[in-house]
């Protein structure tokens, strides 16, 4: 489901004070805010509710902010995500940019400092994904024989000749051979690959699509650990090679 | 030190038992061997056995053993000691981070909503909610340094202070009152078993500090939707107890003794099941201690409640 209207925006903070402080300034600013106290619930906002851009605590009750970053880029390499924390050592932002956050302000904060931050990871998402839509070509779809290496697909049959052999392909797999085909080198996101491979359902976890490209490296790669065609970028997504 | 350096004493612990175990039997082993390849030795060649030394054998062993059991009972020591340091250590490093996290969290807000009224024009309710807020803060803010600063003069022998006799249950029902706002949804009773008034020598301030860590305890370790709390007075022989009995999540037996200790707090930082900062307990000791008292906490276990109860010296007047 795509939302029109203000941007929104998660904030999980534990501390009511600072999380209706939080509330009252965004929501100054136009935007649509709601708030989690705990990572538990937090998550369940995220998937629920779909915020442009979650404002995370690391010290939360029950599971720590860490963890729901890591959740959360588990199935979105691209939303954006700031860190607010009290825990500013060197260290504390290493782990926290290395899950993939996008930005760390340590606790106290400049309230300017945090609007303007802000506002500039929503400025660059929507780039982003203005980006990624007109970078994906949906048109122009392979058809007839595609080789790659020592492996071969007809699209006409729905087959796919590689090492273990023929393989009959099931129309969801060929809808995404063509996505990476006619996209390749450029690395797409897992979200971006479930929107255009399963529709804007919002139903389907970007996992499926990492059970689909497992199951291409099974037919199409000599060595699925070390993939030469369907390759993996961490915090960014999947790119299919093909150099010949 | 971390979780995963933690692993390597027990290692070299049980390495150094097996290593010793191995060399006693090796020791003994050895010596039977030569000792029989003697006896073999002085039969062959007629030899007086006096001549030779006498095997003794099952002296050697013993004192074999009892040598290698004060080594034993020496690395065992030093292992514990290491376990007890690297507790304390792990202790520490919670409360210094928690309180990192209650220090910091006030200053925040306080930033916040004095950033957030300067630049917006919001109307005079709205203003005065957030005032309030601010308030709230600095009192915690205020609440945790005091009770840091106060830590120092407290743990010492002589504590510098004036004692002033007081109605012990007046000043209870006096300081309940006086601080209703800070525990607004709970029920909070006083009552006394006679009509005696219990006059006694106490600090106000350490004493105020003593009652205000048992409520806030009671009410924070609670999940009830009416948090209650029952204060009563007896007296038990020459001894007045002056009970603090609450509905709260209660203590498990294990943790009964423990969560007097400095900087201990039930729950782990990492999953910030751990509240406060480990010294209120520790506060309540001491406080009556300097009044000649003690403090005992029992409980019927986890979701049964607490109950805190002051033992001070009572003589009748």
């Amino acid at each position: 489901m795509k939302y029109h209207g203000n941007k929104r925006i998660l904030v999980i903070e534990d501390d009511n004070h600072i999380a209706e402080g939080l509330k009252l300034n965004l929501s100054l600013q136009g935007y649509d805010v709601v708030i989690a106290k705990d990572g538990i619930s937090g998550l369940h906002e995220w998937k629920e509710w779909k915020p442009n851009l979650v404002v995370l605590d690391i010290m939360l009750p029950g599971i720590d902010g860490l963890s729901v970053l890591q959740n959360i880029r588990l199935e979105d390499e691209r939303i954006p995500i700031l860190i607010l924390s009290a825990k500013a050592e060197a260290h504390d932002k290493i782990k926290g940019l290395s899950c993939g956050v996008d930005d760390y302000l340590s606790k106290p904060f400049n309230l300017e400092e945090f609007l303007l931050r802000v506002e500039r990871l929503l400025v660059r998402a929507s780039w982003v994904s203005r980006e990624e839509d007109a970078a994906v070509q949906t048109g122009d779809l392979p058809s007839g024989i595609y080789k790659f290496g020592d492996n071969l697909i007809d699209f006409e049959k729905s087959t796919g000749i590689c090492r273990t052999g023929k393989v009959s392909l099931t129309e969801q797999e060929i809808k995404l051979l063509k996505l990476f085909i006619t996209n390749a080198g450029k690395t797409l996101s897992r979200r971006k690959i479930l929107e255009i491979g399963w529709g804007y359902t919002g139903n389907v976890s970007t996992r499926t699509v990492d059970n689909f490209v497992a199951r291409f490296r099974k037919y199409f790669e000599a060595d699925s650990k070390k993939p030469k065609y369907f390759k993996s970028i961490r915090l960014v997504g999947y790119v299919f090679e093909n150099d010949s | 030190m971390d979780q995963s350096k933690w692993f390597y004493p027990i290692i070299v612990f049980l390495l150094s038992v097996m290593a010793l175990a191995a060399s006693l039997f090796l020791y003994i082993y050895w010596y039977i061997r030569v000792s029989s390849g003697l006896k073999t030795l002085v039969t062959r060649f007629n030899i007086e056995p006096s001549v030779v030394l006498e095997s003794h054998t099952w002296l050697v062993i013993m004192v074999l053993s009892v040598l290698v059991g004060i080594i034993l009972l020496g690395i065992f020591t030093i292992f514990m000691y290491n376990l007890k340091t690297y507790q304390l250590y792990r202790i520490q490093q919670n409360f210094i981070n928690n309180f990192t996290h209650e220090l910091k969290t006030p200053v925040t807000s306080l930033k916040l909503f004095l950033e957030t009224l300067s630049k917006h024009e919001l109307s005079r309710a709205e203003q005065l909610k957030y005032i309030n807020y601010m308030i709230l803060d600095v009192v915690r803010l205020s609440d945790n340094l005091g009770r840091i600063l106060d830590l120092a003069g407290i743990e010492s022998n002589n504590y510098q202070g004036d004692f002033i006799k007081t109605d012990l249950v007046v000043a209870v029902e006096t300081f309940c009152n006086a601080n209703e706002h800070l525990f607004p949804e709970c029920r909070i009773s006083v009552h006394s078993s006679s009509d005696k008034h219990f006059v006694y020598l106490i600090n106000t301030y350490l004493f105020e500090m003593l009652l205000m860590n048992l409520l806030t305890n009671a009410v924070k370790y609670n999940d009830s939707k009416v948090p209650k709390i029952d204060i009563s007075f007896d007296l038990h022989g020459n001894m007045l107890h002056i009970k603090f009995e609450d509905n709260g999540i209660g203590i498990e037996n294990i943790q009964i003794k423990k969560i007097f200790r400095k900087f201990y707090q039930v729950g782990q930082y990492k999953d910030m099941t751990a509240k406060g900062n480990g010294l209120g307990l520790y506060l309540v000791k001491n406080i009556a201690r300097i009044h000649n008292g003690k403090v005992v906490a029992e409980s019927k276990g986890i979701g049964k409640g607490s109950v805190f109860t002051l033992k001070l010296p009572y003589k009748e007047i």
